[in-house]
């Protein structure tokens, strides 16, 4: 048994089947009797450049714990999987179950976004209430 | 015979301890390429041997992933 570090690609317009890869990975490395120790779905990112015309990728990355034969059946599994774009398998010293940083990136744009999108929703209400507002005035001018 | 005095270069990670560089670190690995994409040679950046090793490997492995471009003139 070994520590391993997997990255994937998903074609983008495969994103939905990823849950169910996952689930089937994590089954084939659990059933081999391995583990997963990190399991990070960083979603559909922008390629730094096109690979096969594809401009966009969902990444997911792992880090397992498995013997030699699980690693033989996924390695296969990405080959013939049209769906996987690109992965890369490391070997690694330890287990690794902290966060990465591009997770922690990602986390933290999607909270940005959130309080932004927030905030944005706020302003309208408010310009919203402040137009009935003015309206009001209009009609009173009118009235006048 | 420059007379501009110019500021002692640093390993930063050296300075910081650093035990492994991570590749998907892009905002450290992004610090260390030029804007074509290049790695940029320790002797600019005074990076030390050890790192720039780890470092070099790191940048490949994120180009490998599409995280950091290989050149500017992909289309």
């Amino acid at each position: 048994m070994r520590h391993y570090e997997v990255v994937f690609l998903v074609h983008p317009d495969q994103s939905e089947q990823v849950p169910g890869m996952i689930e089937r990975y994590t089954k084939t490395i659990t059933e081999g009797g391995g583990k997963v120790h990190r399991l990070e779905d960083w979603g559909r990112r922008q390629l730094a450049y096109p690979i096969n015309k594809i401009h966009k990728a969902h990444y997911i990355l792992m880090n397992i714990e498995a013997g030699q034969s699980v690693m033989d059946d996924l390695t296969s599994n990405f080959r013939y999987n049209d769906a996987v774009l690109r992965n890369m398998i490391l070997a690694c010293d330890e287990a690794v179950t902290a966060e990465s940083v591009i997770m922690k990136a990602e986390r933290a744009e999607k909270a940005d976004k959130e309080y932004r999108e927030r905030r944005a929703a706020e302003r309208a209400a408010a310009a919203e209430a402040e137009a009935d507002e003015s309206e009001d005035d209009d009609s009173d001018d009118s009235d006048e | 015979m420059s007379r501009h005095f110019r500021r002692r270069k640093f390993c930063r990670f050296t300075a910081e301890g650093v035990s492994q560089i991570d590749y998907k670190d892009l905002e450290t690995l992004k610090a260390y390429v030029t804007e074509t994409g290049k790695i940029v040679p320790s002797r600019i950046t005074g990076t030390k041997a050890k790192y720039q090793r780890q470092l070099s490997t790191a940048i490949k492995r994120a180009r490998y992933l599409a995280l950091l471009p290989y050149s500017d003139q992909h289309d």
